[in-house]
């Protein structure tokens, strides 16, 4: 898609306005969107490439959900296109896996506070990301999304362009529909059990530990024992 | 002369009014509304619409540069570099492309958008290599500028 896309692009034509709301010209007219208007039918595939909804998907395991939400925000509204009009409808699907596994950076689990009101007196509602995660492991992915999306009437349409799922399973309709899978926007480091003992061996070592310093003989230094070390 | 009598009640009337409110009209009749048929709202509405639209003359130079903008970075994105690297290092290689043209190209020429976001992106290795290089290294080739006055 990455390498079909520019040469499809290469030939949105500017299109002649056909009317669908306007008339030109309009006192103050601004150059149209390009979109989907009458270019040539020998065009038409081109065309339909270059403006045709694409799905994408993304594994939020591990990742930040501002990081994962500034990504699809982006993708949602069509951005991420050379073609990009506020009026175009430009914008992609994004569906998002494993969003119950997302990771928060700092003590955020336990001091982020997502908070609503009912609109019935003393109905103030706070809760900590934790429990929210809880309760409704799409939530935060969600609320960050919807958050970062221009305040206007097209987001509620924007996010119903966005899947949520909290772990691998995708429906079968949505999972013929993927087109590309997005690169993470965090590198997950590997855990120590994850690494094999030929990499843990071939680790170049900073400074060779002398035979005495094991754990027990460190130990007994640090409790300030009289022990006969070299 | 005075006129007495009869015609004084004929002197004068209008006989263009039907003209005078479609010179009005005209231009409310893609309003919303009673505004787009009822002339003494019209002439409020259109009044307000050409305000509006003497105001906006400054305000689109301002919406279109950031429509190039936000055109630009996408494109650029898609070539692995962000704007600002982008836009600056294509100046330092004195390409004096203004953004309206470097958007159209974008769209329109994807595989000359992307020799400049080459250009662009050996530009900034030279710059680097100029500032965190020991200065024994020779000059870059692309960060050479050519006077042509």
């Amino acid at each position: 898609m990455a390498v079909a896309a520019p040469t499809a692009r290469a030939a949105a034509l500017a299109p002649p306005l056909t009317a669908r709301r306007f008339r030109f010209p309009l006192p103050g007219a601004l150059p149209p969107p390009a979109r989907a208007a009458m270019a040539s039918f020998t065009k038409a595939a081109q065309q339909w490439a270059t403006f045709a909804r694409a799905w994408y998907l993304l594994d939020a395991k591990m990742q930040p959900p501002g990081k994962i939400a500034a990504v699809t925000a982006v993708r949602l509204e069509g951005r991420h296109k050379p073609i990009y009009h506020a009026l175009s409808d430009c914008g992609d699907h994004v569906v998002i896996i494993n969003t119950r596994h997302i990771a928060f950076s700092g003590n955020k689990w336990e001091q982020k506070v997502y908070s609503s009101h009912t609109g019935y007196p003393g109905g103030f509602k706070q809760v900590t990301a934790t429990q929210l995660h809880m309760k409704d492991p799409t939530a935060i992915v969600k609320l960050t999304i919807y958050r970062m999306l221009p305040k206007n009437l097209q987001r509620r349409t924007l996010m119903q362009r966005l899947h949520l799922f909290p772990d691998d399973v995708i429906p079968e309709d949505i999972q013929k529909n993927l087109v590309e899978e997005l690169p993470q926007p965090r590198a997950v480091p590997k855990r120590l059990d994850e690494y094999t003992p030929e990499e843990i061996a071939a680790f170049p070592m900073v400074w060779t530990p002398r035979k005495y310093f094991t754990v027990k003989t460190t130990f007994h230094l640090i409790l300030k024992k009289n022990i006969e070390y070299c | 002369m005075v006129l007495l009598g009869a015609p004084r009640w004929l002197r004068s009337r209008l006989t263009d009014r039907f003209w005078r409110v479609q010179e009005v009209l005209k231009y409310a009749r893609h309003f919303r509304g009673r505004k787009n048929r009822c002339y003494k709202l019209a002439v409020r509405s259109v009044r307000r619409a050409f305000v509006k639209s003497t105001k906006a003359r400054k305000e689109k130079k301002r919406f279109l540069r950031a429509l190039w903008i936000t055109r630009i970075e996408a494109a650029s994105l898609e070539h692995g570099l962000k704007y600002p690297a982008f836009i600056s290092n294509l100046l330092k290689s004195q390409v004096e492309l203004n953004r309206k043209m470097i958007a159209d190209l974008a769209i329109y020429e994807p595989k000359t958008f992307k020799s400049l976001a080459a250009l662009a992106q050996r530009r900034r290795q030279e710059g680097f290599l100029a500032a965190l290089g020991d200065g024994k290294e020779p000059e870059g080739i692309f960060s050479r500028i050519v006077h042509h006055y």
